[in-house]
């Protein structure tokens, strides 16, 4: 059995679930009602890979909206309360999605084993972040020759450079492709310093200075409110992986030569019979979801039962190389750019010619 | 949108651990503990008196029921003797009051003969509501006091599982009983939380916390008991809202 810890997008999201599950009180309750609703395990579902083999899931929604980001302690206490949920139910591996694992990593939960009579068993838990970045790599390996970006030229941004999976990004870019140059943006410069002598290489900019240069944008920090980005000083074209959480780089850019690519998005090959990826506002929610939970999945179809992807840059080439052969074996794949996409992409390349 | 920014900021590690622990001897603290350790006290005693009740009414399990019984009684004395290490007479008058709704209920129910909503009230809420509030006042108690707490906590899952499995072997014939038993009692248990939110701040024991633990407890011995997680949710909401 695997897990899934996940949240609705918003308050108001929530309470229509509420509302859509019958549960009519917690639909009309106001949100300090809900800083004090325990995890919920929504549903159980079957799964079948590509190999045939079957596996077992759980959808554990930990209650916690972004509303809540703002009171570290109903926070903290929502993703300790689901992972202790998921843990009594006796789930072998919980990925932690959205915002719960940024949640346990900033806040340190790794300190707070003990939640009232349970421990926390690590290894039964996993950011999923390895299977993320191995496919945040792959869809700039795959998408960028589309746009008729030529990767072995071109200047890729990483945003987010020293995170976790920024990190594995910009291991995996430089020592397992022939990208042009990696820029390197983050906000702590020592973290940043490290990074670029462990790579043997990279630019350290500023976010202002990168964008301008950049052919393609990996994204993986969230992106405050207020960032605005200047759209005429960008190259067109432009490739953008939104690979933070919440996806809300489109609306800011996309669009005249800059495209926008949901970032850690897998398609499975077939229908899931489960309603929580609605609730996450993907495009097919039978077959869309996040790398992170595909992780749980991957870890159980493999029957690696351990806490795969855990900790800060702790994510090897190896590990996403083990992880991505799973990935396509069991049947996932890296979300590509759209039709419409690619299509606007060509007639501005022949326009160019023109 | 809150963005990880603004959520890093947060001093969370300072609050989590706990490490300011409340001055025990300030008067405002001992204030609180009056009332919040007569409740605590009068809890124990309610515990014990309704195991027995029950025990009337179940004389196949009176001897099992009587060793709850005797377990409260010794809890009583124990946070009985929190009080006296802190220096604090608990307020008694103020415990009897709080409890007098849930009592009520109980005593109806049991004069009607109705097992499954005494066991709701005493093994399932009152136990679960009691669970929830020692977890979160052992990291912020005296060191006497947490001794004490720690003991008793372990015990009150023994009471907690009784009322479970007697209510799982029965519960065919008695779930809607226990759904009107909750729709009754449960926003009681709501109210002497809101009651008790002011002292148990004092203590250190956010409110929000203590109805989130609450409810895991209940919803994990409902789930024991055999009600699907759509029944629970709808059933526990009414500790939410209302």
């Amino acid at each position: 059995m695997f897990g899934l810890i996940g949240h609705s997008s918003s308050f108001e999201q929530a309470q229509q679930k509420a509302m859509d599950l019958g549960l009519e009180e917690m639909a009309g309750a106001d949100l300090m009602a809900w800083c004090s609703a325990p995890p919920q395990l929504l549903e159980t579902f079957q799964v079948t890979s590509q190999t045939g083999k079957t596996i077992q899931g759980t959808y554990i929604d930990s209650c916690f909206v972004p509303e809540m980001l703002s009171r570290f302690k109903t926070a903290t206490r929502k993703v300790q309360n689901a992972m202790e949920l998921a843990q009594k139910n006796g789930i072998n591996v919980t990925a932690l999605g959205g915002f719960t694992s940024i949640i346990f990593e900033n806040y340190d939960l790794s300190k707070f084993q003990q939640i009232r009579n349970t421990t926390l068993q690590w290894e039964r838990f996993t950011t999923g972040n390895t299977h993320t970045a191995w496919v945040i790599c792959q869809q700039v390996e795959r998408n960028a020759p589309k746009l008729g970006i030529d990767l072995t030229t071109a200047k890729v941004a990483v945003v987010g450079a020293t995170g976790d999976i920024g990190s594995a990004v910009c291991r995996w870019l430089s020592q397992r492709t022939q990208v042009g140059e990696l820029l390197l943006v983050a906000r702590q410069q020592q973290r940043l310093q490290d990074l670029q002598q462990s790579l043997g290489g990279g630019r350290i900019l500023s976010l202002e200075e990168a964008l301008p240069e950049a052919d393609v944008v990996v994204w993986v920090a969230s992106l405050p409110q207020t960032l605005s980005i200047d759209h005429d000083s960008l190259r067109k074209p432009c490739l953008m992986i939104d690979g933070g959480y919440p996806k809300n780089l489109d609306a800011k850019v996309a669009g005249d030569g800059v495209h926008v690519l949901k970032g850690g998005i897998v398609e499975f090959w077939q229908d899931i019979g489960w309603q929580m990826m609605e609730v996450a506002e993907m495009e097919n929610p039978r077959r869309h979801l996040f790398a992170c939970f595909a992780e749980a999945m991957l870890l159980e179809f493999e029957g690696i039962h351990t806490n795969f992807s855990w900790g800060r840059n702790n994510i090897s080439l190896a590990n996403m190389e083990l992880i991505g052969g799973a990935s396509l074996r069991h049947g996932f794949q890296a979300i590509g750019l759209a039709a419409d996409q690619l299509t606007s992409a060509l007639i501005g390349r022949q326009l160019a010619a023109a | 949108m809150a963005t990880l920014e603004t959520a890093a900021e947060a001093p969370a590690t300072l609050e989590l651990s706990a490490d300011a622990l409340p001055d025990f001897t300030s008067a405002n603290y001992k204030d609180a503990y009056s009332r919040i350790n007569a409740i605590v006290i009068e809890g124990e005693q309610e515990a014990h008196d309704n195991y027995v009740s029950i025990g009337t009414l179940l004389p196949d399990q009176a001897d099992e029921l009587t060793k709850l019984a005797r377990m409260e009684l010794k809890h009583m004395k124990g946070f009985t003797a929190c009080a006296n290490n802190l220096g604090v007479t608990a307020d008694m008058a103020f415990a009897k009051a709080f409890f007098a709704p849930l009592h009520g209920n109980f005593q109806t129910a049991l004069a009607a003969g109705k097992v499954p909503t005494c066991l709701l009230i005493q093994a399932l809420l009152i136990e679960a509501f009691a669970i929830s509030a020692y977890h979160i006042y052992i990291p912020v108690a005296d060191p006497f006091a947490r001794k004490i707490t720690e003991g008793v906590v372990k015990d009150e899952y023994t009471h907690l599982n009784y009322g479970q499995e007697w209510l799982k072997a029965n519960l065919d014939s008695c779930r809607e009983e226990l759904e009107q038993a909750n729709r009754d009692n449960l926003p009681l248990i709501r109210r002497m939380l809101d009651q008790v939110a002011g002292d148990a701040a004092v203590l250190q024991m956010d409110k929000e916390d203590l109805i989130e633990d609450f409810l895991i407890a209940y919803q994990e011995a409902l789930t024991e008991i055999g009600f699907t997680t759509r029944e629970i949710a709808r059933m526990a909401a009414s500790a939410l809202v209302g």
